[in-house]
């Protein structure tokens, strides 16, 4: 704080605080145009029915809340479809997000430490990075393909007698899942790795030398040094994932079709908004669950934030 | 103050990631840009002008590769004019999406955009001819149908009898049975014996418990038979009200299907699936496929695969049931700046004699074209190796007397499909049937809000 009024006081003769603001302005701008004016014409239109009936459209007519009212109407079996949704997300978001960040967090620590000095670090940086280069959707393709009842994987467990008939993975809530948890942990470990690397060797040397010399282990090292220092990071990581995770699409969709089977179990909420929008073009329940997604989004967003920078205060 | 800096940053990071999800929803298209280009197309109607001066461009929308491999082969382009084919995969109904882009776009697009002709199957056709984006081809100078099967005419044309398109095909359905299989489970490959033991549903389901004894299945598909039911249902799946109505036909494919998937008579998959094709092999163990010509000449590819398929094991009978199947129907689309090229493209396919014959003798195709048909019926030369010399237009010549179209909606192939991807889970057992039928009413939703469900 100090510092900082100090540099208030110098800066009193002539202001280039202007020059700050027209430097920034291009991003609000943009930011305005491409970003909160659809987000309000988007609210605007959760609002009204609008939706195509083959060639013919119907609406734009105002209906107030009905599409939310929609949204949260259990149908008879008792179920609230978004509800169920959202929690498919965050089931799909969380099992391939903690391994992503485990391996990601002890990798940057091995790949960062001067006494292990791994030889050939910039060939692994490059491996664990490389699935990110390839589209999810592709990626996903392969895994259809590979897990296909006639596919190889399936061939090989008949081959080896492990299994005695082929076994359908895309029928089975737990293998489903599975593969998509396991394809975004493949997609982005790398990715994380590379920015918590960058955020540990933001840290002083001088802070790790101390500790040792202090006596403390490599476990206590990371638990008292690494990781607080880490935190504003890692903090960062975990919200930009699970805004990431909270819009998962095309790895399941690709997976399952556009079904999120079996019984719906891995649709997720960004799929449940393509569906609307796909052959009925239904902009008033697509905005509905747009809004739906922002506030989810919004609020976990906080929790996370909270929970995690809670100690500084 | 550091804090609440993060904490603004994180949020507009969060409001700009929400609002791209989002933001494609609305934008591009505000509900009152539509309602112009809705009308537009009334603009350009005047086509029918002299020949004089037409597009360099031609067009076509179509979901597969099959028309345009006849198309490349047998139509012979006018000088200076390119052809450019727009394809869609017709799965989850994308194609219908895409076309219906550039239908309503028609107006606003240069003319070597305007689409020129599109492709449409009997399960949407309906959607598309009753509008003013198909215009009447009888106007640009298709006026012989003398040699066309009724039905093709009828479906292409809209409410008041104009006719906005043909089709290159006829299409009846067959029972396509695998010789050397029926010769195990039913000690006869002939066509008449097998018809024999095979014309009712009740015998359908007994054979295939036998099948299944003696380690064979009789469909690979539980939706192998889905059409033969959903082709003889007594009313369209959704009703004047514009409510869903499952009529007795596809209940009983239902039941069916759940029968066959529990006993292991049948595969659970999808028609389309690898799974499904993969019994098309030499070393496949199923007896039936159900569809027109067009089903074993393009979709059964790997039967037909000269080194790992089981070419010339095959034959057609009539089956269970009397059904119909698909079809391609070139449609005009309004605006077209080809006129006349459009209507020389579907005069051909209907009515070039040499043209047709190709068609049957070269692609194994059923025409639309009752004379040439004809002859090749009576022709005790003919044959179609693949189906072990079988004469399949004999064959299908009969079938085509049963067809008749109708109880069909703008809806059914995204209604099909989802039919049976839903009920293919209560087949699998992951969910109830209650379940089963309360995801496939929320798929309807979804995808058409104008039709009520139960």
């Amino acid at each position: 704080m100090k510092q900082l009024s100090a540099h208030k006081s110098k800066s009193k003769g002539v202001s280039y605080a202007k020059w700050g603001y027209i430097f920034i302005a291009p991003f609000f701008i943009t930011y305005a145009i491409f970003t909160l004016f659809p987000q309000m014409l988007t609210i605007y239109n959760s609002f009204f029915e609008n939706y195509r009936s083959g060639l013919k459209q119907v609406g734009p007519n105002f209906v107030g809340l009905e599409n939310y009212i929609t949204l949260f109407t259990p149908d008879k079996n008792g179920t609230i479809d978004i509800l169920k949704y959202a929690g498919n997300t965050v089931v799909l978001w969380i099992g391939g997000a903690i391994p992503q960040i485990v391996i990601a967090l002890l990798l940057a620590i091995f790949f960062t430490s001067y006494r292990l000095k791994i030889r050939g670090q910039q060939f692994f940086k490059t491996v664990i990075y490389m699935p990110n280069l390839i589209m999810a959707s592709a990626f996903s393709m392969l895994f259809y393909t590979l897990f296909s009842p006639v596919g190889p994987v399936n061939q090989a467990l008949l081959e080896w007698g492990v299994l005695e008939a082929s076994f359908d993975f895309f029928a089975h809530k737990v293998s489903v899942r599975g593969m998509i948890m396991l394809m975004n942990f493949l997609l982005w470990f790398g990715n994380t790795t590379i920015l918590l690397m960058a955020g540990i060797m933001g840290i002083e040397q001088d802070l790790f030398d101390a500790a040792q010399i202090d006596g403390a282990n490599s476990v206590k090292v990371f638990f008292k040094v690494t990781l607080p220092l880490l935190m504003p990071i890692l903090v960062y990581t975990i919200i930009t994932a699970m805004i990431g995770g909270l819009q998962m699409f095309d790895v399941p969709q690709v997976l399952t079709n556009g079904g999120g089977t079996p019984n719906r179990t891995s649709m997720t909420l960004i799929m449940f908004l393509n569906n609307y929008l796909k052959t009925s073009k239904n902009y008033g329940m697509a905005g509905a669950i747009s809004v739906i997604i922002f506030i989810i989004t919004g609020i976990l967003s906080l929790v996370v934030y909270r929970s995690l920078t809670k100690q500084d205060n | 103050m550091k804090k609440a800096l993060a904490l603004l940053l994180a949020l507009i990071m969060v409001l700009s990631l929400v609002a791209c999800g989002a933001g494609e929803s609305p934008a591009p298209e505000a509900p009152k840009a539509d309602a112009p280009a809705a009308e537009a197309p009334k603009a350009d109607a005047p086509a029918e002008e002299p020949a004089a001066e037409e597009g360099k461009v031609f067009r076509i929308y179509a979901w597969n590769e099959e028309f345009k491999g006849f198309f490349e082969k047998y139509y012979e382009v006018p000088e200076g004019i390119t052809v450019e084919w727009v394809i869609n995969p017709s799965d989850g109904g994308v194609y219908q999406d895409k076309l219906d882009e550039a239908l309503l776009n028609q107006a606003n697009a240069s003319d070597d955009e305007k689409i020129d002709m599109f492709l449409a199957e009997a399960d949407y056709i309906l959607k598309y001819t009753d509008t003013e984006y198909t215009q009447d081809i009888t106007a640009l100078g298709v006026t012989d149908f003398s040699n066309t099967y009724e039905y093709t005419v009828q479906a292409a044309s809209d409410s008041n009898g104009v006719v906005k398109g043909v089709s290159f095909q006829c299409c009846p359905a067959a029972l396509i049975y695998r010789r050397s299989v029926a010769e195990a489970v039913l000690g006869t490959s002939e066509p008449a014996e097998v018809q024999e033991l095979l014309n009712s549903w009740d015998k359908f389901n007994a054979v295939a418990a036998d099948a299944a004894a003696k380690g064979y299945l009789m469909t690979a598909s539980e939706a192998a038979t889905f059409r033969v039911f959903s082709n003889n249902t007594t009313a369209p799946l959704v009703n004047d009200a514009g409510e869903l109505v499952l009529d007795q036909a596809i209940i009983d494919w239902q039941a069916q299907a759940k029968n066959f998937a529990d006993n292991g008579y049948t595969q659970t998959c999808d028609i389309w699936s690898d799974e499904c094709t993969a019994q098309m092999f030499g070393d496949g163990k199923t007896m039936c496929y159900f569809g027109p010509a067009w089903y074993f000449n393009f979709s059964m590819g790997n039967a037909q695969d000269a080194e790992k398929g089981c070419y010339g094991d095959w034959a057609i009978v009539e089956g269970p049931q009397a059904h119909f199947w698909g079809g391609t129907w070139l449609l005009a689309a309004t605006g077209s700046d080809n006129p006349t090229m459009l209507a020389d493209v579907m005069d051909t396919f209907i009515n070039d004699e040499e043209v047709c014959k190709a068609l049957i003798e070269n692609e194994a195709q059923f025409t639309n074209n009752q004379a040439v048909n004809a002859a090749y019926a009576e022709n005790p030369e003919y044959g179609n190796a693949f189906l072990g010399g079988q004469n399949d237009v004999a064959v299908f010549v009969e079938l085509a007397k049963n067809i008749k179209f109708e109880n069909k909606t703008i809806y059914d192939q995204l209604l099909t499909e989802g039919l049976q991807g839903y009920w293919r889970e209560y087949c699998d057992g992951t969910v109830t049937e209650d379940e089963a039928m309360a995801n496939y009413y929320k798929y309807i939703n979804e995808k058409y809000p104008e039709i009520i469900t139960p």
